[in-house]
């Protein structure tokens, strides 16, 4: 193992593999960073000296950073994942043995030394319990957001539980350090410094306390939404597998709890159909909706329009008739021209044909009603074949 | 006037087998959350007049009958399905549950590297009706949207939220009783 002897060799050291210390330490937690990588970002006799000199450990193929100085970089650029506690412990047991030393020593220059090694370590003390509980703050929020498994999740819960309740006890004892176990050395010392280091060692311990409650909530919380989860998970798996099997009627009492309830969700939906209003069908805009609602029903009924037969073509041939009318409005007129009584005029009219007796009777009736206003009824009557006809003369 | 208004929302949203959430993301169901939250003692005797009785959930409100109205074959149909869903849901993320985001694109890319999932969306081909994996993920989410227990939260990204009323499905297949020697025969 290579010595530094200086702590200028050591940081000319780091200064020479600058470049790629900083990509390692960016890539420490995949532990895959190769030799080959790093001999394109530093020139081999750098890098192989920096394996020689123990900044750098090789491993194969494979390069790592030394763990003493990556955990020193993590510790200093605050983003060490582990919670170290030893250290705490380490630093109380310091400060009683410094405590001891200081309370047996007489030369004033020594007392001195020892004090500042007591104020030191007071100050580290602080400083830790916070920075431990920041990072098992952090630790439990990323295992419960991150870590998939259910079952290292709750272990790895229980054991940031079993973390927090450590500093809690650490915190205990150098509180107890502070005011109780160690008067006599705190009255002795005297010193202005120490006075102050001590009251914010106090804060700081009190400050950590109160974060620590509120951890506890949220790992209990965690744990207890972890555990739901995971029961849940299990119990879905357990059923499914069940059901899978058609065995979940007979082997659970899934039919009991169902008729237990009655949701309405397990109801199918229910339509409430209203009949449109006679006045609201005859609106223009409903019937541009009746339309495209039209458009959208496609009936699979294909309705068969019967068709006529073609029209026979004799039809389109004109056909001509000639009859003969009696123009009824021209015997009106010869008739008020004449002096004769009606039933005389119609006897004798010239015909333009053949005409009956009933004919002829059939114009008197037709004139007397059309032109009943134009002509004088008398009282007399005649008889002709047998009928009685009213003896009417033009006005 | 508007209280009226908002009885109606209610009626029409329960009385479908829908549910109202506190953690929708649309304001007009935060407001007819927060109305029931305030009235819920005068809304409870209003329904239940017209046989709907109104229950509180965890976080969410939905209505239940005092009576049986459908036979048990149609809510055993209905609860294997929901166990079918949520259980492929659950396969596909633990954490699937209220509050849970997710996209049916990412669920399909998921399916590609995970066997088990892909088995399990063929399995429920009897709901999704296709081959075509993204379109019967996308069945499956539209289901669960339409029983009310999911939303679309982003219509562009096509991006869905898991609603309060999950938890529903949660409870209801928690508290399915198995006797213990079955748990026994249920393999890992």
């Amino acid at each position: 193992m290579y010595t530094f002897h200086s702590i200028n060799e050591l940081l000319n050291a780091l200064v020479l593999g600058k470049e790629l210390l900083g990509q390692m330490f960016g890539k420490r937690k995949s532990f895959d960073y190769r030799y080959d990588q790093a001999i394109e970002v530093l020139e081999e006799s750098k890098v192989d000296s920096l394996i020689e000199k123990g900044v750098i450990i090789r491993n194969g193929r494979y390069l790592e950073i030394e763990d003493q100085l990556l955990s020193f970089f993590e510790q200093i650029l605050d983003v060490n994942e582990e919670i170290n506690i030893s250290l705490i412990n380490e630093h109380i047991m310091l400060l009683k043995e410094n405590v001891d030393y200081y309370l047996a020593e007489d030369s004033e220059h020594r007392r001195y030394k020892y004090l500042r090694t007591i104020k030191a370590a007071l100050r580290k003390i602080g400083f830790i319990c916070l920075r431990n509980i920041v990072d098992l703050k952090r630790n439990i929020d990323n295992t419960f957001k991150t870590e998939p498994n259910y079952k290292i999740k709750i272990k790895k819960l229980e054991n940031y539980d079993q973390r927090r309740i450590d500093i809690k006890q650490l915190i205990r004892i150098t509180d107890k350090f502070v005011t109780e176990d160690e008067l006599t050395f705190f009255a002795i010392a005297k010193d202005d410094e120490l006075n102050r280091i001590t009251t914010e060692l106090r804060l700081q311990l009190q400050d950590g306390r109160h974060n620590l409650i509120e951890t506890e909530k949220q790992i209990i919380d965690f744990l207890n939404q972890v555990k739901h989860q995971s029961k849940i998970i299990e119990k879905i798996r357990q059923v499914k597998y069940l059901k899978d099997q058609f065995e979940l009627e007979s082997k659970s009492d899934i039919i009991s709890q169902l008729l237990e309830m009655n949701p309405v969700a397990f109801e199918s939906r229910p339509t409430f159909p209203v009949k449109l209003s006679l006045d609201l069908l005859q609106e223009d805009d409903t019937y541009s909706i009746i339309k495209s609602i039209n458009q959208r029903l496609k009936s699979s009924v294909k309705l068969k329009v019967p068709l006529a037969k073609a029209i026979d073509a004799d039809f389109f041939n004109d056909t001509e008739e000639t009859d003969v009318f009696i123009n009824i409005d021209e015997m009106k007129n010869n008739f008020m021209a004449t002096g004769h009584h009606l039933l005389d005029f119609v006897m004798q009219y010239d015909y333009p044909k053949e005409v009956s007796f009933e004919e002829i009777v059939t114009c008197y009736c037709q004139l007397i009603s059309l032109y009943e206003d134009n002509f004088h009824f008398t009282d007399n009557y005649v008889t002709h074949m047998g009928s009685e006809f009213s003896v009417v003369y033009p006005k | 006037m508007a209280t009226y208004n908002l009885k109606k929302d209610v009626f029409e949203l329960l009385s479908k087998g829908g549910f109202i959430c506190s953690n929708s993301s649309k304001p007009q169901t935060q407001k007819l959350y927060n109305y029931i939250d305030e009235n819920f003692d005068k809304l409870e005797d209003y329904f239940i007049e017209i046989n709907y009785f109104l229950t509180r959930g965890d976080e969410y409100f939905h209505f239940t009958r005092p009576e049986q109205k459908v036979d048990i074959n149609r809510k055993l149909e209905q609860a294997f399905r929901w166990i079918d869903i949520v259980d492929f849901f659950k396969s596909y993320d633990s954490s699937f549950g209220s509050g849970y985001r997710f996209e049916p694109q990412e669920i399909s890319v998921h399916l590609k590297v995970n066997a088990t999932l892909k088995s399990k969306l063929k399995a429920l081909k009897k709901y999704t009706g296709t081959d075509n994996e993204l379109d019967g993920i996308k069945k499956l989410v539209e289901r669960l949207r339409s029983d009310g227990f999911v939303e679309l939260e982003d219509e562009v990204s096509d991006s869905y939220k898991v609603l309060a009323s999950f938890s529903y499905l949660e409870a209801l297949i928690l508290n399915i009783n198995l006797s213990e020697e079955v748990k026994d025969e249920i393999p890992e």
